[in-house]
């Protein structure tokens, strides 16, 4: 239209251009469509991959807009230990990242280790106002249980943690090597929880020196006393110079650490317990440190990085190799018989002989009316037992062995026993779980089952956006940041961090290479394609945009754009 | 400023200094380091430019038409394949009347298939409501390259400026590149009557009934006509400010010449070489270029052509079934002519797909309408194809 409609020139009756000389404004195209667009927020794979069920892209969507605060409140809501599993967690989640099959995956477990540390700077968090009168009691203070006692805390309960050993932890504290997991990173992070309000008593071995009876006393009790007893060794004639790897670890992880000067350690086994034996050895000084591995190496249960950061530092690793007979008199060197594949053998000498085959629960402690199945206490999804107000989670309950699956069980146990103690008080609360999981799969979510999610959704479905529900045309490749690594030199020689993280700009460069799947994060392609001109951009409310329904004629310009799949086509209101 | 750039790039370094303000484009050779040059002033921030990826020569052209409905000045640049298939846009533009720019480097049509130069592609769109200008050197790329956005913004109409392929497109020369701020003094912001709001929509180009249909051809002839006299006074304005102007037709050596060369593009640096030569020689022989083919100059041509005896119009193209295009252009221009005064004409077809067209070439042309001139036998048609082997 002439900007100034007094200067419309009109020539021979019309104007330069055919141009009509009113407004389109009354053809309302929108009675032309039969489906229409509607926004709606899906779940990122993330989130439903992570074990411990975190709002990942939430919180990458934060980090984006610069809301650095409520980043790490996203975060906080559903993992306790971000600083932890940021350096420990084998990150699934980035397994089933979508952009894996645009470049590389976004490194979530740098983002996520960023936040946790700049969390253990920020200020302790204050116990939540509303208070509940129920007490609960958690038993172990291993991730499950921290997790459990953290969430509770977080609901107003007050929560006592007994705790068998000097410190809490359970494996994060006495398994895990210094070279991945500090300790005073941990240290930190329970304090954290212990600003909620949760009491954790130390050297309080329920059975020991505390009576199952105090413990009982509790309105509900969360069980989450791992798997520390050692598996029996499968060597024949194991004799008494041979270590259970679990055993050497938490020597390894004391204050004394044993003295390997010139010694010959050789390492039976195959799992993540048995490679930090080895490499723990290569850091006290062996004069070698070998790890016998009954299965080839691409079968191994440990994690694949490690056993590349092994060799690195000088471990000797025969896969496919079975240990047989051993000659292990005290006082004297070992002898080690082992065949491998192809029916040779080979004969290891060692000084020390750490053997790792795997751990079970000690069910000793609890009482004979919580059930029992294949080596585990049962459980359901929201880790009720057989024992009306006892509960269970974590490696006591079989879950797979991991510090993030500890952590979402005891996630899934503080919405069971919240649910129990609300039902008890006579309230009427469902847990419908399929909601709650994260894409009715993943692990369940702290911020559903309480209803306060502090992000802005439009329309949401629980479901998972799938690589081909997104539009790639709109991304660009950018390579993932690599991880800093400490030198293997400077590895052998102390159990200074091996995994150094990444330095806070690239990590807010990785938050920028999500690509927010399933999730409006305004990205304003929709309004730019719309060939109606009919969205617009909305100033507050749920839907970040609104579409004028009286002139979109239902082409599916805007969805089919949409490069996260936050759209989609319905008959719904038609 | 001066710097050794080719062709190509004195294109962009003009559209730069217009201050394009989107450029939607898709490569082809010869014309791709136009726009990859575009790209990187546009992605550095050389030019506050968008630069849009586009999937076709077809989306090129209906995205500089968006563009430039909105009101902002817009560029594109094709050659041959994709300027044809553009064709149906072309119209759009044209009897849109929006100002956009665009640069074709000539190159001949498949099949057979090629990448070499000829002027098929170009007048092939020769209705479509577009100016067209020839060049000959990158100096007169870079300039014509500014001054076309002055005049397409003038009159409302698109212009297409246009190089011979690699004999221009890729060849290197010297070029005065003009200072932002005198450019900026020369061709300020676009002011467009009108624009496409959505505050205040109105549908561009919809349902045209027969009783305004012809209004609407008439006003943008009109515009047309209106461009002779708007392009001579933004030469002369360009020519006070920059010392150079180029004029819609060129007249070289002609006072007195028996026999007038006319061409148009790169060839037009050759026949000025012969001509030197010839009068040197004493032969009265002359040149005229022509620059401008839409509007088409016939007025500034039935001048210049006037008394003239003879006339040999070198063609880098053909209309098949017919002739040479600017030959019989030029021809029917000069049919109002007093008999007595009126030129006998050859329309000479050379150098096609790219085909060298040497000083020996146009001598060739040349002896043929001297010959002519002598003999009063004017060359049989299977004549007027030179450099065609037996």
């Amino acid at each position: 239209m002439p900007e100034d409609r007094s200067r419309m020139d009109i020539v021979h009756g019309v104007p330069p251009v055919a141009i009509t000389s009113t407004t389109t404004l009354a053809n309302r195209t929108g009675s032309w469509k039969y489906i229409r667009p509607i926004y709606q927020d899906k779940v990122a794979p993330c989130n439903a991959g992570c074990p411990v069920g975190i709002d990942i892209e939430a919180y990458m969507n934060l980090l984006r807009e610069g809301h650095l605060d409520a980043a790490l409140d996203v975060l906080l809501r559903e993992n306790p230990l971000p600083a932890t599993t940021g350096r420990v967690c084998e990150h699934p989640c980035e397994s089933v990242c979508n952009r894996k099959k645009f470049d590389e995956p976004v490194a979530i477990h740098a983002v996520e280790r960023m936040l946790g540390d700049v969390a253990l700077e920020a200020a302790p968090p204050a116990p939540p106002e509303q208070r509940r009168k129920e007490k609960v009691a958690v038993v172990g203070s291993g991730p499950a249980g921290l997790a459990c006692a953290y969430h509770l805390a977080r609901m107003g309960y007050a929560v006592r943690v007994y705790e068998a050993d000097p410190e809490p932890g359970g494996m994060l504290r006495y398994a895990i090597p210094d070279y991945k997991l500090p300790k005073g990173i941990l240290a930190r992070e329970i304090e954290r929880i212990r600003a909620l309000g949760v009491e954790i008593r130390c050297s309080a071995r329920v059975g020991k020196d505390v009576k199952w009876d105090e413990v009982a006393a509790h309105d509900a009790v969360f069980l989450a006393i791992g798997a520390h007893q050692a598996l029996p060794l499968g060597l024949k004639d194991g004799g008494p110079g041979v270590l259970a790897g679990l055993e050497f670890l938490r020597q390894v992880n004391s204050a004394e650490r044993p003295r390997l000067a010139k010694k010959t350690v050789v390492v039976v086994g195959a799992d993540n317990t048995a490679l930090d034996c080895a490499r723990a050895a290569v850091r006290l000084g062996a004069a070698s440190a070998t790890l016998v591995c009954p299965v080839e190496r691409g079968a191994v249960p440990a994690f694949h990085a490690d056993v590349a950061e092994a060799e690195h530092e000088g471990v000797q690793l025969h896969f496919g190799t079975r240990p047989g007979a051993v000659h292990a008199p005290a006082g004297k060197p070992a002898t080690l018989e082992c065949s491998r594949e192809d029916g040779s053998k080979l004969t290891l000498n060692a000084d020390v002989l750490i053997a790792a085959a795997g751990e079970q629960p000690d069910f000793a402690p609890l009482p004979p009316d919580v059930k029992r199945a294949d080596g585990a206490v049962r459980a359901d999804d929201l880790g009720a037992t057989s024992r009306t107000a006892v509960f269970a989670g974590g490696d006591l309950a079989g879950e797979p062995r991991t510090v993030a699956h500890a952590l979402g069980a005891g996630k899934r146990a503080a919405v069971g026993i919240d649910r129990f103690l609300r039902q008890r008080a006579g309230e009427k609360v469902e847990a419908d779980l399929a909601q709650l999981r994260y894409g009715g799969t993943g692990n369940v979510s702290a911020t559903r089952w309480r209803g306060d999610d502090p992000v802005r959704r439009s329309g949401e479905v629980n479901e998972i956006v799938a690589f081909e529900q997104m539009n790639m045309a709109h991304f660009q490749h950018a390579p993932r940041h690599a991880d800093r690594r400490r030198p293997a030199a400077e590895r052998r020689s102390g159990f200074a961090e091996v995994n150094l993280g990444l330095p806070p700009p690239h990590a807010h460069a990785e938050a920028l290479r999500c690509f927010n799947c399933g999730v409006c994060n305004q990205c304003e392609v929709c309004l730019v394609f719309c060939p109606d001109v009919a969205i617009t951009r909305r100033a507050e409310g749920a839907a970040k945009f609104s579409i004028s329904y009286k002139y979109c004629k239902g082409c599916g310009v805007c969805s089919f754009e949409c490069p996260r799949g936050a759209m989609a086509m319905t008959r719904e209101g038609l | 400023m001066k710097k050794v750039i080719m062709g190509n790039h004195a294109v962009s370094w003009g559209v730069k200094l217009a201050r394009a303000e989107v450029i939607a484009a898709y490569p082809i050779t010869p014309q791709t380091q136009v726009v990859e040059e575009l790209s990187e002033m546009c992605a550095d921030g050389r030019l506050e430019g968008r630069f849009i990826k586009v999937e076709s020569e077809h989306s090129a052209m209906a995205a500089c038409i968006g563009a430039s409905a909105t009101g902002v000045r817009a560029f594109t640049a094709t050659s041959s394949q994709g300027l044809l298939l553009m064709h149906e846009v072309m119209h759009w533009a044209g009897g849109g009347r929006l100002p956009i720019v665009m640069a074709d480097i000539n190159r001949a049509v498949a099949p057979g298939w090629t990448i070499w130069t000829d002027q098929n592609d170009s007048l092939s769109q020769r209705d479509t409501g577009w100016i067209q200008f020839y060049c000959e050197t990158n100096q007169e790329v870079l300039d014509t390259t500014i001054q076309s956005f002055k005049l397409a913004e003038t009159v409302s109409l698109p212009v297409m400026l246009v190089l011979d392929a690699f004999f221009l497109s890729h060849t290197s020369e010297p070029v005065d590149i003009p200072e932002q701020a005198e450019v900026d003094a020369f061709l300020p912001k676009r002011q467009a009557l009108m624009k496409l709001d959505p505050n205040d929509p109105h549908s561009f180009g919809s349902l045209t009934p027969p009783n305004i249909y012809m209004e609407l051809r008439k006003r943008q002839q009109e515009a047309f006509d209106e461009t002779h006299q708007v392009f001579e006074e933004i030469d002369a304005d360009w020519g006070r400010r920059f010392g150079r102007r180029y004029g819609a037709i060129e007249a070289y050596q002609a006072e007195g010449a028996e026999v007038l060369l006319v061409t148009s593009g790169t060839v037009t640096s050759t026949a000025r070489y012969v001509v030197d030569q010839r009068r040197a020689r004493g032969e009265r022989v002359g040149l005229l270029k022509v620059k401008m083919f839409r509007p088409f100059p016939t007025a500034l041509l039935r001048a210049a052509l006037a008394g003239v005896p003879r006339v040999a119009v070198l063609d880098r193209n053909i209309s098949p079934g017919h002739g040479g295009i600017f030959a019989e252009e030029i021809r029917s221009a000069l049919y109002d002519l007093e008999l007595s005064r009126r030129p006998a004409l050859d329309g000479y077809v050379v150098g096609l797909g790219g085909r060298d067209m040497t000083p020996a070439v146009i001598e060739e042309c040349l002896d043929r309408s001297r010959k002519a001139l002598q003999t009063g036998q004017t060359p049989e048609r299977e004549d007027l194809w030179v450099g065609v082997k037996e």
